[in-house]
């Protein structure tokens, strides 16, 4: 497992939230059964005071902390004001913030990400699903069910495609070490490289599935920092041309972001690349 | 969404960054009335969101007594097939060097990347290698002078205060992109020659914009129900929960050598409601013979959707693909309603093929 275990607490930012209920409910469930620790507080602004499922909610993340040993957040913040409570976690004391929320201005998360890393907090997301190790912990909105304990580590930009292929694995009988989604959006915390470098620093992860999509180089430059044996597949080969970014993004990505070009960069790479996700499990057969 | 030109060159002289002297004319009898007072010669630009403007006709230049003539000529044109209904007629300047310079998000580093370049216009592209890069933490509100003089190495100072008021505007205005190509040295000073400024779709409502022009009337409509929404020219409509199973999908069609219609995101937690405007949404497009709907996910109640596909009663046949909550009822609900559920997605791509070869 990748981003620490089930001993660790978890604090969800925006627990009064539908989404926040719910999925507190769901992470809490999992901890019990594996006797993990789980979501120990919820924040919410002016709500102080209530419960959430059993789970008590204070107004500020420095509260929350000031009671409970929690070292850990899942955010589920709605956009415009997500950037704020990453950095209000981060400043707490947080050392990892899962952040689930779509739609956050890319300005905000620039400045957020960077402020986080300032105070050594690590940011994954936003716009993802989270992180599941199966059998230890999971923080985020992964559906637990699908996945099972093995040591091949998944790392997606997507959300429900991620689901497909840990899907597709659990039913080839091939169990994961820990699944992370990093967020589809252009600016996000932990990259396709961080979380291989974790995964080399693993010993239970033996091989790694890397899911990509359109836009961008982070999957080569992942792909290319690490020595652990990786199967990719990117999303999006017959997408319509992505509008450009002007001569800036053509200047900074090499002026090759369609996944036309990324699969075949990859491919040149020497990296098995699967043409669509039914064939992802036979080809981590041949690189286990 | 991206902004015309005269609109970014409206934001950049808020900002204090000179542009030429201009006027937006939407007739060519107008020109006669923005003549420089130097009777100086003008330039004619066609306000269209298309690159390459200047290649494909788009900007003319022309005297005062050529102006009315050249802008009925500008007026008649397509640019790249989009009719030309608004054009920004500017005084010419007398340039002596033109420079490249933008600001964008970095992906990689995840923070803004300044670019420059010593020779600016339209073959940017292929002088990657001559544009400086310099990385600015998001969390300055400028530029600091150590990185700016490694920006700009030897080129005039004068750039500075200019390169600085466009990184002011990138980050005030929730920018992706704000590039000026070329930015040009004359004897009256510095200028902005173009604009370019494309701001975050998911900033658009605090940027005071209330409608995104990028998107089609379908698409928007789309919107309004929190769909992502791409239409394509395939006979197999397309369904799915997440953009990257969405895109998955599309491209396993393309797999079996099948054509997608459309590409439609319903989001997390799609009810009855929303799969039922879905279904609708994509059977009324007129080739559209199957549809494929594949969901997957933890919150999605496989109950409600079928419900809501049921709900929508259309034409075009069903074919659905899901895991989740209740997909037991949910199958059962569809069984009796005469719809199929397959087990994979490429079952129900391959299923849809037999209808829509």
């Amino acid at each position: 497992m990748i981003y620490g275990d089930k001993s660790l607490g978890v604090i969800v930012q925006n627990i009064t939230g539908r989404q926040g209920m719910f999925h507190t409910e769901l992470m809490n469930a999992y901890a019990r059964d594996l006797g993990g620790r789980g979501v120990v507080a919820g924040v919410a602004p002016g709500k102080g005071g209530r419960e959430v499922h059993g789970v008590p909610v204070y107004n500020t993340v420095k509260e929350a902390l000031r009671e409970h040993d929690a070292t850990r957040s899942v955010v589920f913040v709605p956009g415009g004001a997500a950037g704020d409570s990453i950095m209000e976690a981060a400043h707490a004391g947080i050392t990892l913030a899962v952040v689930i929320t779509e739609h956050i201005p890319v300005h905000d998360a620039m400045k957020a990400i960077a402020y986080a890393r300032l105070h050594d907090c690590t940011v994954i997301g936003p716009n993802c699903p989270g992180l599941l190790s199966p059998g230890e912990c999971k923080l985020g909105i992964m559906p637990a069910h699908l996945a099972t304990r093995g040591n091949v580590g998944v790392v997606s930009r997507s959300g429900t495609l991620t689901y497909e292929v840990v899907d597709e694995l659990t039913r080839a009988g091939i169990g994961q070490s820990t699944v992370v989604g990093i967020g589809g959006d252009p600016v996000i915390g932990q990259t396709f490289v961080d979380v291989l470098a974790r995964f080399e620093d693993d010993p239970l992860t033996k091989a790694v599935v890397v899911i990509g999509e359109v836009g961008g180089n982070l999957e080569e430059e992942g792909v290319r920092s690490t020595d652990l044996p990786v199967v990719t597949y990117i999303a999006g080969v017959s997408a319509p041309p992505e509008k450009r970014m002007g001569h800036a993004g053509a200047i900074i990505e090499g002026g090759e972001g369609d996944a036309r070009s990324k699969v075949r960069r990859l491919a040149a790479l020497g990296i098995p690349v699967a043409s669509r996700p039914s064939e992802i499990p036979g080809l981590i057969r041949e690189v286990l | 969404m991206k902004l015309l030109e005269y609109e970014a060159k409206q934001i950049f002289s808020e900002y204090g960054i000179p542009v030429p002297k201009g006027a937006l004319i939407r007739a060519p009898e107008e020109a006669a009335a923005h003549l420089p007072e130097t009777g100086g010669a003008v330039v004619l630009k066609a306000q269209v969101d298309v690159g390459g403007r200047g290649k494909a006709g788009g900007v003319l230049f022309a005297d005062a007594k050529t102006a009315v003539d050249t802008a009925r000529e500008l007026f008649a044109r397509e640019i790249k097939g989009i009719p030309v209904r608004e054009v920004l007629i500017e005084e010419r300047l007398a340039i002596e060097h033109e420079y490249y310079v933008s600001i964008a998000v970095d992906r990689s580093s995840r923070q803004p990347a300044v670019l420059f370049a010593d020779a600016g216009g339209v073959e940017i592209e292929s002088a990657a290698s001559a544009v400086r890069k310099v990385i600015v933490s998001p969390l300055l509100r400028d530029i600091p002078p150590f990185l700016m003089r490694e920006l700009l190495g030897g080129a005039p100072k004068v750039l500075a205060p200019v390169i600085n008021r466009l990184y002011r505007v990138f980050q005030e205005k929730d920018a992706m992109l704000a590039e000026v190509n070329p930015l040009v040295t004359t004897p009256q000073g510095v200028y902005a020659a173009d604009a370019k400024l494309i701001v975050d779709d998911n900033a658009l409502a605090r940027q005071g914009i209330a409608v995104n022009r990028d998107l089609s009337e379908r698409e928007r409509e789309a919107e309004k129900h929190g769909f992502s929404y791409v239409e394509l020219d395939g006979t197999i409509g397309v369904i799915g929960n997440g953009a990257g199973l969405t895109m998955s999908t599309l491209d396993l069609i393309e797999f079996y050598n099948g054509r997608a219609a459309n590409f439609l995101d319903v989001g997390g937690g799609a009810d009855q409601e929303r799969v039922m405007h879905a279904v609708r949404l994509v059977a009324s497009m007129p080739d559209v013979s199957v549809i494929v709907v594949n969901l997957l996910g933890g919150i999605t109640r496989c109950d409600e959707v079928a419900k809501g596909i049921i709900a929508a009663g259309v034409a075009p046949t069903v074919i659905v693909r899901m895991a989740g909550t209740n997909e037991a009822e949910g199958r059962q609900l569809l069984g009796e309603h005469g719809y199929r559920m397959l087990e994979s997605m490429d079952a129900a791509v391959r299923a849809a093929m037999e209808v829509a070869p």
